[in-house]
């Protein structure tokens, strides 16, 4: 064997043809890498479901057992209003934990090691909010199975049910993309569940979660009916209750195309430059 | 000098310190104040009119009945708020080490305590009265007389006591501040779970039984009836007995814990 064979030519770096781009195709499989990451974070810490695990039971027992017989005569009668306000509640308030878990991880400095490795930039970030679809789909199946257990029977059947899960699912992916900005320029993670709380709190209160919007005083109404959580509320109600895919449906569909559309690029260049 | 004398002397001493404390960190007011004020809103503006359907009619809308009834109950929401932050203060205090300084110094043992319990009972008062100041700008009337206004603020300060002593107590008992922040969260939802926010007959029959004994019924029941001339009957005995309980309970646990745990 002559050692011509097993000499190999090296390139200097300066002239080698480096990539600084990656395909649509590895984009889409570091992305997957980076939500299989995410997946094994909430294996590895199971706690770290306690809010979508703990507070459906919560609300759901407490809004029921407390109030339900006050506000609607008894709790059977008020399951039907409830459920769905409930439901699209605390999958919203689970999209908070996004923008905390990335400015977590930004903190801790994980991020700068990927920043290494070559991968595409965006998929940590991409990576992360798919991860998080899962958390919501864990919150959507306890919320239906509490509110079954109290009695609460959806008219529309079990296909509809699903129906109004996966809407709810991607309203609070795309809502998800606003709390991952806040977590990408935030300084700390603490001040990202503050900023984010401060302004999901009156957002779900002030909607049609929990009574009907015409037992609400007169000049606070309007302000119900332009909640967009309110026509999110009102399509999985519909959807639920009556099988039907109405204008509400729509209009959630399409703020959530919506606040996508706007904030995605912005969470992206907003993660860009730090990263 | 006596040894009351030596007490009295060294809780005033500890207490002036709780106090600047409050001075230097409003916040925690700001806190004790701002939840309260949330339900507050959030019950009478979003839940009123459905709640205050099913209450007697007080000659103006559901909503204003519903205010009336809820005021009480949003009062000892506050005054429960206020362990939060006693028991948070009390385990930064020992485990900080100031506990143990102060071990070493010739003052009261009790005083340490008393100190703690004191100033944030004046803290929960300030909270008490800046809701109600609240409740009264957005509408609510009570047609208490002068002297079942000293007996309100009399059994307001009875139950903050009581509080305060059980948080000081489940401060002292923490490991951490954190663990001791979480703890008396359990207090907060005691109003819920009586007749703070709606009538225990609406509830179902195995929590009816619970808020009927629990010591938070007859608080509000005391104070809704003081404030606004809803009969009482034997509530105001139970409210005291209550008080009394708590406040021995909290007393005995904490100083068992302050000879036990403060040595240097």
């Amino acid at each position: 064997m002559s050692t011509a064979s097993l000499s190999t030519t090296i390139t200097p770096g300066l002239d080698r043809p480096l990539k600084n781009r990656t395909s649509a195709r590895q984009t889409v499989s570091n992305s997957l890498t980076m939500a299989y990451r995410g997946l094994l974070k909430i294996k590895r810490t199971p706690e770290q479901l306690v809010d979508v695990t703990v507070q459906p039971i919560l609300f759901t027992v407490m809004f029921t057992v407390l109030f339900g017989g006050a506000i609607s005569g008894d709790m059977a009668s008020y399951l039907p209003l409830l459920i769905p306000g409930i439901l699209v509640q605390t999958v919203l308030t689970t999209s908070v934990v996004t923008g905390v878990q990335l400015r977590e991880d930004m903190d801790k400095g994980v991020f700068d090691r990927f920043k290494s490795l070559p991968i595409a930039r965006i998929s940590p970030l991409v990576g992360a909010l798919l991860a998080d679809t899962v958390r919501y789909a864990i919150a959507t199946t306890i919320t239906w199975i509490v509110g079954y257990a109290l009695g609460y029977r959806p008219e529309a059947g079990l296909g509809y049910v699903v129906l109004a899960s996966l809407l709810i699912i991607a309203c609070a992916w795309s809502i998800s993309w606003i709390f991952a900005f806040f977590g990408v320029i935030a300084r700390s993670a603490s001040s990202v569940q503050g900023i984010s709380m401060s302004v999901l709190f009156p957002l779900t209160f002030l909607s049609n979660a929990f009574v009907p919007i015409d037992t609400l005083p007169t000049w606070l109404q309007p302000l119900v009916n332009l909640n967009p959580i309110s026509h999110l509320i009102t399509a999985v109600r519909g959807l639920a209750d009556t099988g039907t895919i109405g204008v509400d449906v729509l209009l959630a569909l399409a703020g959530a195309a919506v606040v996508v559309l706007v904030f995605a690029p912005l969470t992206v260049r907003a993660y860009m430059r730090k990263a | 000098m006596t040894t009351m004398t030596h007490v009295l002397t060294d809780s005033g001493t500890l207490l002036h310190r709780n106090l600047l404390h409050m001075l230097r960190y409003p916040a925690l007011t700001y806190f004790v104040v701002g939840g309260p004020v949330v339900f507050l809103f959030l019950f009478v503006f979003v839940f009123g009119g459905q709640l205050g359907a099913g209450l007697p009619s007080t000659g103006g809308s559901d909503r204003a009945a519903y205010l009336a009834y809820v005021v009480p109950g949003i009062l000892l929401t506050a005054a429960a708020g206020t362990a939060g932050g006693t028991a948070t203060t009390v385990a930064m205090d020992m485990t900080e080490g100031i506990t143990a300084r102060f071990r070493t110094l010739a003052i009261s043992r009790a005083a340490v305590l008393t100190g703690h319990v004191l100033g944030n009972t004046i803290q929960g008062l300030i909270a008490v009265t800046l809701v109600l100041g609240v409740s009264v700008l957005i509408g609510f009337r009570p047609n208490a007389n002068p002297i079942e206004w000293l007996a309100a603020f009399g059994m307001t300060t009875l139950i903050l006591l009581a509080i305060t002593w059980l948080a000081v107590a489940m401060g002292m008992a923490s490991k951490s501040v954190e663990s001791a922040s979480n703890l008396p969260t359990l207090l907060v939802l005691l109003p819920f779970l009586g007749s703070g926010f709606v009538p225990t007959d609406t509830m179902p029959a195995v929590v009816q039984v619970f808020a009927e004994y629990q010591p938070f019924t007859p608080f509000i029941e005391t104070i809704r009836g003081l404030l606004l001339g809803t009969p009482i009957g034997l509530s105001w005995l139970w409210a005291i007995v209550w008080c009394l309980v708590i406040s021995v309970i909290g007393y005995v646990w904490s100083m068992r814990i302050y000879n036990r745990r403060s040595v240097v």
